[in-house]
């Protein structure tokens, strides 16, 4: 196909079936005596393969009409700076060759590298650590090789590393930049001004580089086989460790013990990793057993209280619990202890204890005064007993006042008084499970 | 303008230390493949009768009398003539005699491929480690004696890499005379981390026929003996005697024989090669060209693990002399991980992971697996190692000479030729600057 392309010619099947003659020759023999060519000119043997390729039928019409022939031409390049002319086959059509520039010469892409002045580089460049000849050649190998700087250390004929020459090419461009710029503000723009390159950080990017690739099969190997055996020889100690922990446990549930040092990570430490910390603290640790155990104290310590603070609020309370986180900030309490020894997380528990009884009777106050007054206006269902009833309540209240009956019993008190719409209906608030522990004074005043 | 490709019909040739290769850029193969010693005749002994003798079609190249007579290519060297010495032009890799190295050029351009070498620019392979004065000389030659229009000179792993597609690459080149290590970078060698060992192919058929000698099966060149038919059907060997023979010629047909051997039967072991374990390998049968038979058993896999353990060869008897080359040498496998060391870090990982078979040495059997499994022993876990080679054993041979077609017939190198009026303004030392 490609031939018939050069040559101009239009198609038939007859040089088709030259190439083809040779497979359709195994099953259909021609006739000997006479030649293949002499036997294709008569129609011959019929091609295995279709001779009309799809590819053909786009063909330009304009090929009919133009004289297409294909010289040996000489061509010039202008990526060149000499007049080399190389002879390349051209298509010519209709005698006119094709004009242009050679068409590969577009590709010539090269990095721009900047040039100093003997000047420049007196007031702004000079190093220590370079001559002027060894700048000037490292400008000169930049841009013989576009800025390969693996390719340049290596034809660097002094031996500085990569990084150097990094560094000192990439220092000389931006002061000369910024020598050059006319106020500081058109360069800072430029990549180069903007992010400078570091050259400690490289080399210490190349040296860790270097050691992870250092690390050869047998030494990976070696390296598995050893904490292979390490992990061999902390589940031993576990299990001996196992044995050391019920009395560990108990001493934790015993109560905290004062300890001599506060571990403010301690006191950041979720309070999930604590259950884990009890069993793991011995097995990682290889420190004295007292030393465990202290921070075994610190940790539960907090735990603990969590745990108790935890204990006050579950009967509380959404709404409660963040009224009495609410007083306490007030206060100017920290809502955690800083400094959870014993004696500071017992003062804070009981005043939380305290901040919520008095939040409950505050609110207890305001609904017995809401029910006096409504009473007073008139009810519906006016019972005799009541006023003195609730006056007497509110006396009781008064007296006999205890934490954890209030605690218990007073929040439920409350809640069903928020939600019983008329003040009569109230007093019936049977709020009967709870009440177990409440003194019987309030039940005995209903009716 | 297909595929990047625009042809000058320009020729490239790789003088190797074994076989010199030419031909026309833009093809597949080279046209001219032919061993690069010469048969030289010293000046002195030239007979004009034995010149009326000469084989038809190998017009001498001769000089003026006086001079060495040379004989080049396989169909000159092939016939025995008296007093023919068979000299190598190279030394290490680097050509020491030029009037032989014109010589071949002028057989394989002149003869072999019949062209004018003023009207097509020349692409030469030179080995990485040849110096500035030897490419000047080159230039020098190429402009003034054969007026090529440009000339351009690549390293031989350059084009290796190139014949394989890639930019970056580490090149094991196991040639005839020596084995080189170069990392090419994005199209550049690094010079200072190529390494080279003096065992190649030639040194591995030494071994062979020192080995073969001791065992007391001598290998008769194919000049030492005639073939006579006694019965119909039934040949005889009836030995010359051929006085004026020379000891390299004698040598030199040996290690055409040898060399045939060693491409058939050698083999690279999977495991580094001890006495004990390989005494009981079957032996394998070859027909040497005199009718005889030998057998080979443990040479097959010791042979070939020279590559890997140069101080194999002091084991046979015959190599000892051969101290000096094989104490410097190291296995295969160490400098390629020396030359990867060599390296700036950042690129290491790419070069592990793409590493180039190429030479007429590459091409034996499980070569390349064996460099790959003891190429992982030694190397770092974090790099991938994998070693390329084209399944095409001549593919591998002429690896060199494939890489300097395609980059020759490319259209966006025909810029980099460094053309006669180059030469003539800047003079031979701009070739530094032309071909990096």
């Amino acid at each position: 196909m490609d031939a018939k392309d050069i040559l101009g010619l239009p198609k038939n099947t007859l040089p088709m079936q030259e190439k083809k003659s040779k497979p359709p020759k195994e099953s259909q023999r021609k006739p000997d005596g006479i030649s293949r060519e002499v036997y294709a000119l008569t129609g011959g043997l019929a091609p295995l393969m279709p001779t009309i390729d799809a590819n053909h039928l786009k063909r330009k019409v304009q090929t009919e009409n133009e004289k297409i022939t294909w010289q040996w031409l000489p061509f010039s390049n202008s990526a060149r700076k000499d007049n080399l002319q190389l002879y390349h086959w051209v298509r010519v059509v209709n005698s006119v060759p094709p004009t242009g520039d050679y068409s590969f010469a577009k590709y010539n892409k090269s990095i721009d590298v900047i040039k100093y002045t003997d000047e420049e580089y007196e007031k702004h460049l000079t190093d220590h650590a370079w001559t002027k000849e060894e700048t000037d050649q490292l400008f000169d190998l930049c841009e013989r090789f576009d800025l390969r700087f693996v390719v340049i250390a290596d034809r660097f004929p002094s031996s500085k590393t990569v990084e150097e020459l990094k560094d000192r090419y990439y220092s000389v461009s931006r002061a000369i930049l910024t020598a050059r710029a006319s106020s500081p503000g058109d360069v800072s723009g430029h990549p180069l001004v903007k992010e400078p390159y570091n050259l400690s950080q490289e080399t210490e990017r190349k040296r860790a580089l270097s050691l992870l690739l250092s690390h050869t099969k047998q030494q990976e190997r070696k390296d598995v086989e050893v904490i292979a055996h390490a992990k061999r020889i902390t589940e031993a100690r576990k299990a001996i460790k196992a044995s050391q922990e019920p009395p560990v446990a108990a001493l934790s549930e015993s109560g905290p013990v004062n300890a001599d040092k506060d571990d403010m990570a301690a006191d950041t430490a979720a309070p999930s990793t604590n259950p884990q910390f009890p069993s793991a603290n011995p097995v990682s640790e290889t420190a004295t057993a007292v030393a465990s155990l202290r921070m075994l104290r610190v940790y539960l310590r907090t735990y603990a209280l969590d745990q108790m603070v935890q204990a006050v609020s579950s009967s509380a309370g959404l709404r409660t619990i963040k009224r009495v986180e609410q007083t306490l900030q007030d206060l100017g309490v920290n809502l955690k202890p800083k400094v959870p020894t014993k004696a500071v997380c017992a003062e804070h528990l009981e005043l939380r204890k305290e901040i919520l009884t008095l939040l409950n009777l505050q609110k207890q106050l305001q609904y017995k005064e809401a029910e006096g007054s409504s009473l007073r206006d008139g009810s519906y269902t006016e019972t005799p007993g009541t006023p003195p009833k609730h006056s007497q309540r509110a006396a009781d209240l008064d007296r006999t006042f205890t934490p954890e009956s209030l605690q218990i019993g007073g929040e439920r008190f409350v809640k069903r008084e928020q939600k019983r719409k008329g003040p009569g209906r109230s007093l019936d608030a049977p709020s009967s499970p709870a009440q177990s522990k409440r003194p019987r004074k309030y039940n005995a005043s209903d009716l | 303008m297909l595929f990047d490709s625009d042809e000058v019909s320009a020729i490239v040739v790789d003088l190797g230390s074994h076989t010199c290769k030419a031909g026309y850029a833009g093809e597949d193969a080279p046209k001219a493949v032919f061993p690069s010693v010469v048969g030289s005749i010293d000046g002195m002994e030239i007979d004009d009768a034995d010149n009326a003798n000469m084989n038809s079609g190998s017009t001498p190249d001769s000089k003026s009398k006086g001079k060495s007579k040379f004989y080049v290519g396989s169909q000159d060297l092939g016939y025995r003539r008296d007093h023919m010495e068979v000299l190598s032009p190279m030394k290490d890799g680097v050509v020491v005699d030029w009037d032989m190295v014109e010589n071949i050029w002028d057989h394989a351009l002149r003869k072999c491929l019949l062209i004018d070498p003023k009207e097509h620019p020349m692409l030469f392979a030179e080995s990485c480690s040849n110096s500035q004065q030897q490419r000047e000389k080159t230039a020098e030659i190429m402009f003034e004696k054969y007026q090529v229009p440009a000339l351009f000179l690549a390293k031989n792993a350059v084009l290796t890499s190139f014949a394989s597609g890639r930019a970056t690459s580490l090149v094991v080149d196991c040639g005839g005379g020596s084995t080189t290590v170069a990392p090419v970078q994005d199209g550049y060698v690094l010079q200072k981390a190529v390494s080279t060992s003096p065992i190649g192919g030639d040194f591995l058929s030494d071994c062979l026929l020192k080995s073969l000698e001791s065992k007391g099966l001598p290998i008769k060149p194919r000049y030492a003996f005639k073939r006579k038919e006694v019965r119909p059907g039934e040949f005889q060997i009836v030995d010359l005697d051929l006085p004026n023979t020379t000891e390299s010629y004698k040598l030199y047909s040996q290690r055409v024989i040898v060399s045939d051997i060693k491409e058939c039967v050698c083999r690279a072991p999977d495991t580094p090669y001890d006495d004990t374990s390989y005494s009981n390998i079957p032996m394998t049968p070859y027909e040497l060209p005199d009718g005889q038979t030998i057998e080979i058993g443990a040479d097959r896999f010791k042979i070939p693990d020279i590559l890997f353990n140069p101080s194999l060869a002091l084991t046979i008897p015959g190599m000892e002399n051969s101290i000096e080359t094989t104490s410097s040498a190291h296995g295969l496998p160490q400098m390629v991980i020396e030359s990867i060391s060599k390296c700036d870090v950042d690129i290491r990982r790419e070069l592990y992971s793409s590493i180039l078979l190429s030479g007429g040495t590459a091409s034996m059997q499980q070569l390349k697996e064996r460099l790959e499994k003891d190429l992982l022993e030694e190397s770092p876990q974090a790099a991938r190692v994998k070693v390329l080679a084209s399944g095409n054993a001549t593919e591998r041979r002429f690896s060199v000479w494939i890489g300097g077609s395609i980059l020759a017939s490319l259209g966006s190198f025909q810029q980099m030729w460094f053309s006669k009026s180059e030469f003539e303004e800047h003079g031979a030392s701009y070739i530094q600057r032309k071909c990096p």
